[in-house]
């Protein structure tokens, strides 16, 4: 076996190599800076927000254009990176294929990131990661909205290349010895959110093509003024972004699929229900754009149909749960940190696919509407399952990627800290919102029980911002200076040896 | 009895046929918020004693028959 540390490269052979595991790499590193660089920025939100009025941020116009780089950059730069990492990584070596289909499209995709990530940072943009008209039409100041087009269109192509280089390798390139139903099911949530992608992404990339065409004033698509209608580009946004929450999510359960089996020491329960609701999310994702937009006026009859579309994906997530608990129990299940970011995963989804339930009842989405119950719900998802599946997964391929193990017990760190500051964060914004304080405001009225919450809410991010800070010192420390893995059995579960076979890094070709 | 939700909460706005739609509102809350955590209760409940009773570190747990049988 030849490990990568005994072997190192120069940087420049990984920046312009098309293969798969060193495609994931760049994928991976720009994936954690853009996650500590969209953090700060939420941590300096949180701040803002400990008291009423103007602590450190000068004017409102500022306050939007941090939240609207915090959540572009998490979203766009951090999360879906990190699974297009992962997917890069494994992908080939589950399907038992050499490399991505198109190795060179798969590079492609990946040096459209930092061009992206360069525009969004540097226009800072202020009409929110929504880019809602007709404020993003008549008001919103460029060039910052024009380079925070540019910058999505970038990522949406590069996401539609990625997509297409995963469907065509897990479809076209598998082992032909490997029916479908038999590849793991991490290939799967790959294979079926690179199908929502592939669906869903044209929308929006025509969506912003008209907003451009709309700033430039040479159309009206949006633009009231011109007889043009807003709630249009909202339903076109809807179309893409509420498919694209199950591009987020359906990975991250995948990444779960990996880690329970191996620590609870037992085969996953059910393969075919995982397969199936998998599928059956990447179907129902499409019948509930339209819950985003109950206040906009739509009919009776249009809110009951995405109500109903919205609610119908509640079986498939509890098949999810339902085959993670079934497959924990009977098991011998060994705490080790991926373990314990994914069982933490699980606990948060589901709170949080709760939430989502109460929230999909039309009448009560009048009360919650762009109020922070919204924030803490989408909050929940994002970081309590995404980013906790995310983390998992990270901890987990650590030795795959580095050859080195991490410290396991700044990892659980990590996890403990997280795990509490998510619930005091999170959970308190579901509050809040009921209280009344709407979302995306820079300054409210000193009423004691928005103040009270808001203070806890911002202790809570404090705790996540040093449990982040612990990680960072973990990964670049062990990834130096960690002990050498053992790359058979990393965490010492016993058994046949199951980790990813560190040999199938086939040779660059 | 919690279901099923009145949705004509929606439609009723004839003249003279009152609502008070706060109240209303809040009641299906509060009802579904029921639904929610008494689910959520039981799923959480059921995953914290998995997590106690399955670890490797309970007195009772034993290797897994896919263990045992090598198939692991």
């Amino acid at each position: 076996m030849t490990l990568e540390i005994q072997k190192p490269r120069p940087i420049w052979q990984i920046m312009f190599s098309t293969h798969h595991t060193d495609v994931g790499l760049l994928y991976l590193i720009t994936s954690l800076a853009a996650l500590f660089m969209g953090g700060t920025l939420a941590l300096a939100i949180r701040l803002e927000l400990f008291l009423p009025g103007s602590q450190f941020i000068s004017d409102s116009m500022t306050f939007n254009r941090m939240f609207t780089v915090h959540g572009t950059t998490l979203i766009f730069l951090f999360i879906l990176p990190f699974a297009s990492a992962v997917g890069n990584y494994f992908v080939p070596i589950m399907v038992r294929y050499k490399d991505m289909a198109y190795p060179k499209l798969n590079a492609i995709a990946y040096w459209m990131i930092p061009p992206a990530f360069a525009l969004i940072w540097l226009g800072f943009a202020d009409f929110t990661w929504n880019a809602y008209a007709p404020y993003s039409v008549t008001r919103a100041p460029g060039p910052a909205a024009d380079m925070w087009i540019f910058g999505l269109k970038l990522l949406g192509i590069s996401s539609i290349l990625g997509a297409i280089n995963f469907i065509v390798t897990i479809l076209k390139c598998k082992h032909p010895d490997l029916p479908l139903s038999k590849i793991p099911l991490l290939a799967w949530s790959y294979l079926t959110s690179s199908l929502i992608m592939l669906v869903a992404m044209p929308t929006f990339a025509a969506a912003l093509l008209m907003l451009l065409t709309d700033r430039l004033g040479l159309s009206g698509f949006f633009n009231p003024a011109m007889g043009g209608d807003p709630i249009a580009y909202q339903h076109l946004f809807w179309f893409t972004f509420h498919p694209e929450v199950y591009v987020l999510v359906i990975p991250a359960i995948g990444f779960m699929y990996d880690i329970i089996p191996r620590f609870s020491r037992k085969p996953i329960f059910s393969h075919v229900s995982g397969i199936a609701a998998f599928v059956l999310l990447s179907i129902v994702g499409f019948a509930s754009w339209a819950h985003h937009m109950y206040a906009t006026g739509m009919s009776f009859t249009e809110k009951t149909v995405f109500m109903i579309g919205t609610l119908s994906a509640v079986p498939a997530s509890a098949m999810h749960v339902f085959n993670f608990l079934a497959t924990m129990w009977g098991g011998r299940i060994k705490f080790a940190t991926p373990m314990m970011w994914a069982v933490g995963g699980i606990a948060l989804f589901f709170s949080a696919g709760a939430g989502g339930v109460v929230n999909s009842a039309m009448p009560l989405d009048f009360m919650t509407h762009d109020s922070y119950w919204v924030v803490g719900h989408f909050h929940l998802f994002v970081m309590g399952t995404i980013a906790f599946g995310s983390f998992g997964f990270l901890y987990y391929i650590f030795p795959y990627v580095t050859g080195r193990m991490y410290n396991e017990k700044l990892g659980k760190i990590h996890f403990v800290m997280s795990f509490i500051g998510t619930i005091m964060v999170f959970f308190t914004q579901h509050i809040l919102g009921l209280y009344g304080m709407p979302r995306r405001v820079f300054d409210y009225p000193p009423i004691p029980e928005w103040i009270a919450m808001n203070q806890f809410i911002t202790i809570g991010a404090m705790i996540i911002g040093v449990g982040m800070v612990i990680f960072l010192i973990n990964i670049v420390y062990s990834s130096g200076k960690g002990k050498e893995a053992d790359m058979g059995d990393p965490w010492g579960v016993g058994g046949e040896k199951y980790y990813y076979p560190y040999q199938s890094k086939t040779p660059h070709h | 009895m919690i279901c099923p939700i009145n949705f004509s909460l929606a439609l009723d706005d004839d003249p003279g046929k009152y609502i008070n739609r706060k109240a209303e509102v809040w009641n299906l809350f509060y009802r579904m918020m029921t639904v929610a955590f008494v689910i959520g209760s039981v799923v959480s409940g059921t995953l914290i004693w998995l997590v106690w009773r399955f670890r490797e570190s309970n007195n009772n747990a034993k290797k897994t028959k896919y263990e045992e049988q090598g198939k692991w």
